[in-house]
């Protein structure tokens, strides 16, 4: 699950220029994100100057096989055009790039990265997928994503009425983790030995 | 497909340290997402559980959940799931799932399970990282070739020269992603183009939760707006929504289904060779859910007999040829001022004017008007969720004095106490039109809703308007609602002060593929081929039409079938070149079911014949919106299999 963001407008118009494009909507994230107002109105710009040979609105183009059977239906446009734009993640892209490998396919949006929202309903960024989970020690709030400096061992000390120096809009990760503690009484895991995180990449992570 | 697993227990001795000093402990496992959708259980529950009783600790229980990140969901599923007695739970998931339960109990809460980064396994390419969403996308000047996955140092600016053979220095068993690029632009003539690049400098401050955090936060507290779930289809009103109504012109022939409505068909009252007019009744109630069918031209019956309908494949219909004239029946007369006529007065004016719902479900009108329970709020549906479709939206711009005076009605006839308008803020001229002509009721407001499918649907509607939720297999008027359709309402008007039944309706007649479309008012009968040909016809052959919008429309295969009482539109769109892959439990269906159901396991369970597993999931309160299908990454055709798992079920009582 990724989110997108249009690209700006003199980067498309530097890669658009002087070529008739066809051009690729992916709306299947589109519950989580995807700018389709802006993304609509720059095709219409690009349209009404006449360099479009067509749009075609669909979903899951980082489904290959029904991306293709979509993409068919559409070759003659697509042939007509000098390149093929495509407004998606990088994931779409590359499908797209893959199956018209001769023809020049470009990216209308910048994919954002979603660390902590590899689940199926992100509200909150909550897990940074560390891949050594610390909740344990924590009461259940993560230190990865709730303190601004990933500390796994408590507070580094600038939060000033308990909110965080480097962003004074959030609350201090550590204090949190502190009085949840207190709460359900389990002040005494503060006291275990020193936290050293892993930095090992997630395929190593994934074999160990 | 790879198993893409989220987690994965923690070790053996870790556990045995995290467990010391716990007892009596609740185990929920997340039923893992994106993988193969088995009903094999996961082994890590097992495995712990094990862990658990060799270090000689007492389990209170476990439970298996799907989707443990869902919050509104798992609020719901923990209710009453931890005994009492329990001290400590533990949750195997990944670190979404602990932190959600942990905000949700008030024991201690452990994670007997660490989440693996997979970072770059993206979208449906699950099988193979792709994308590592480095928010300054490089695919346009490395010919669609990602420099940050596929180079294994991730080099924006060429091979790093260490490649032998083709294959990366670093992991042999790769191919340079380098070389890969060169060859790309070299096929397709960018070489030049490519080397000429100035130099790429990665901006690592770009990939800023903040910002995504942000984003994503204001998009999802919105989707929860009114109501769980729901979806934002690309709403392409603007074909018809400034088009005045047109009168479509009169057929020769009508065709007119005696089955137009929910429950018993009505029984035909006229014979082969029979004159009739306007408004004639030509079919009679056959019941109490039922209702009367009228003519709505003037001429002769030519025959009774059984033809094409958009819903139900064939029905019994009279058919009556035009003589042109459109003479009125005797029976077409004004009733008495709304003042003078009692409730019950009103809802014989609107049962024998054969008023049925005119949103598509074509209950019977009067039915809803005696309800068993006491009523308290009317709303009137102006929402017109489907996309394309703008025919309501056209009625209360140009009937909306028909529908002040059908809302009157209702109320008066219900007894109810408020009349809500709501409209959905796509529609900001109705909404000020509206306002203006309820500014004079006490008992009538307007109401806004912000733009979510399927807000028109009437559980949905009372929940977004009146924090009331219909209980499961219930109706609205157990939650002291009746909701009435837009076009509905104006019909009732025209039955109490013209004394016209329903014989004609408005008609949205639209489409990519449609080359004139536009909003008409129908006679009921009239052939669809006609409105399509009217339109100017199709654009070309690779089209699909549906009677309705197009999330809960009927495909037609035929387009011999009549406009009914409830076709509030005829679309010719795209049809959807897609075949149904395996469900790979990516839980976008359980996200956007407004009725909070799980409609993977209706596919999974359909396919098994499973009908008492669909039984047990509440197939029965699917309102066959058609989220679940839009919105499915495998192009499951689930509609159409909790059809049958209903029709199943159904047959088991």
């Amino acid at each position: 699950m990724l989110i997108t963001q249009l690209k700006a407008r003199d980067t498309i118009a530097s890669l658009t220029e002087g070529k008739k494009v066809f051009i690729i909507n992916c709306h299947g994230c589109k519950e989580v994100y995807f700018p389709e107002k802006e993304a609509a109105a720059l095709q219409k710009e690009l349209a009404d100057a006449g360099n479009v040979t067509g749009i075609m609105t669909t979903d899951y183009i980082c489904n290959p096989e029904n991306m293709e059977l979509r993409l068919k239906k559409h070759m003659d446009e697509i042939n007509a055009a000098d390149a093929v734009l495509v407004f998606s993640c990088g994931v779409g892209v590359q499908a797209v790039s893959a199956y018209l490998e001769d023809k020049p396919v470009y990216a209308g949006c910048d994919t954002c990265r979603l660390p902590g929202f590899q689940g199926v309903t992100p509200l909150e960024y909550d897990c940074g997928q560390c891949g050594e989970c610390y909740l344990n020690l924590t009461g259940g709030i993560c230190p990865i994503t709730a303190c601004s400096k990933s500390l796994v061992n408590g507070q580094c000390g600038g939060a000033k009425n308990g909110m965080c120096e480097v962003d004074n809009n959030m609350e201090c990760g550590w204090e949190r983790i502190y009085r949840r503690l207190k709460e359900i009484g389990r002040l005494d895991v503060l006291k275990c030995p020193t936290q050293v995180r892993n930095y090992a990449t997630d395929k190593e992570v994934s074999q160990q | 497909m790879e198993n893409y697993t989220k987690y994965k227990l923690k070790g053996r001795d870790e556990l045995a340290s995290v467990l010391t000093g716990t007892d009596n402990l609740f185990i929920i496992a997340c039923n893992k997402c994106f993988k193969e959708f088995e009903t094999v259980d996961e082994p890590d529950c097992d495995e712990f559980e094990k862990i658990v009783s060799e270090e000689g600790k007492t389990i209170t229980g476990s439970a298996k959940v799907d989707f443990l990140c869902n919050k509104v969901q798992t609020e719901r599923k923990l209710q009453d799931m931890i005994p009492e007695g329990t001290e400590h739970v533990f949750v195997i998931s990944c670190g979404l799932g602990v932190q959600t339960v942990a905000d949700m109990v008030n024991v201690p809460v452990y994670a007997a399970a660490d989440s693996l980064n997979y970072r770059g396994h993206h979208g449906m390419a699950l099988t193979k990282k792709s994308c590592d969403a480095c928010a300054q996308c490089y695919l346009n000047v490395t010919g669609g070739v990602c420099p940050i996955v596929d180079c294994s140092k991730s080099l924006v600016n060429g091979q790093c020269g260490g490649a032998k053979n083709g294959k990366c220095e670093v992991d042999s068993s790769k191919d340079c992603a380098w070389e890969k690029i060169y060859r790309r632009l070299e096929k397709q003539g960018r070489l030049d183009e490519f080397l000429n690049q100035p130099v790429q400098m990665r901006d690592y401050s770009k990939a800023d939760h903040k910002f995504v955090t942000e984003y994503v936060k204001s998009v999802r507290e919105n989707r929860l707006d009114g109501y769980y779930g729901g979806v934002h289809p690309t709403e392409r009103k603007e074909f018809t929504e400034h088009l005045p109504l047109e009168k479509f012109p009169d057929p020769e022939t009508v065709v007119i289904p005696l089955s137009m409505h929910a429950g018993a068909p009505a029984n035909p009252v006229v014979q082969v060779g029979d004159t009739v007019k306007v408004g004639q009744v030509i079919g009679e109630s056959a019941g109490f859910i039922s209702s009367p069918v009228h003519s709505s031209v003037s001429g002769t019956v030519t025959a009774i007999e059984n033809h094409g309908h958009a819903t139900r494949g064939e029905c019994l219909s009279v058919v009556i040829r035009s003589d042109g004239k459109n003479t009125l029946h005797e029976s077409v007369q004004p009733h008495k001022g709304l003042d003078d006529l009692t409730p019950d007065e009103i809802v014989e004016i609107v049962r024998d004017a054969g008023i049925v719902g005119m949103g598509g479900a074509g209950f019977p009108t009067s039915v809803k008007l005696k309800p068993a329970k006491p009523v308290d709020t009317i709303l009137l549906n102006g929402c017109e969720c489907e996309p394309l479709l703008t025919a309501d939206h056209r009625v209360l711009l140009e009937f909306a004095d028909d529908v002040i005076f059908g809302l009157k009605a209702i109320l008066k006839a219900t007894g109810a106490e408020k009349g809500l308008i709501v409209i959905e803020d796509n529609k900001p001229d109705a909404i000020e039109l509206m306002k203006e002509k309820t500014a004079g009721y006490d008992n009538m407001d307007v109401v806004v809703a912000r733009t979510k499918y399927p807000q028109g649907a009437e559980k949905m509607l009372i929940k977004r308007v009146t924090g009331r939720k219909v209980p499961s297999g219930g109706l609205p008027a157990d939650v002291g609602c009746i909701v009435s359709n837009i076009s509905t309402t104006k019909a009732i008007s025209d039955a109490i002060q013209k004394g016209m039944p329903l014989i004609e309706r408005v008609v949205t007649v639209t489409g990519e593929k449609l080359k004139k479309p536009g909003n008409y008012i129908v006679k009921i009968g009239t052939n669809t081929k006609d409105l399509i040909d009217y339109c100017g016809g199709l654009t070309d052959d690779d089209v699909t039409i549906k009677a309705g919008g197009p999330m809960m429309g009927f495909v037609l295969s035929d387009l011999n079938v009549p406009i009914m009482k409830g076709s509030n539109g005829i679309i010719a769109v795209e049809t959807d070149h897609t075949v149904e892959q395996p469900c790979i439990k990516c839980g976008r269906c359980m996200d956007v079911c407004p009725m909070e159901l799980s409609p993977l396991y209706f596919a999974k369970y359909a396919d098994e014949e499973n009908w008492q597993g669909m039984k047990d999931k509440n197939v029965m309160d699917c309102v066959e919106c058609r989220c679940c299908e839009y919105i499915c990454s495998s192009k499951i055709p689930l509609v159409a299999k909790i059809k049958a798992g209903k029709n199943a079920v159904r047959g088991m009582k």
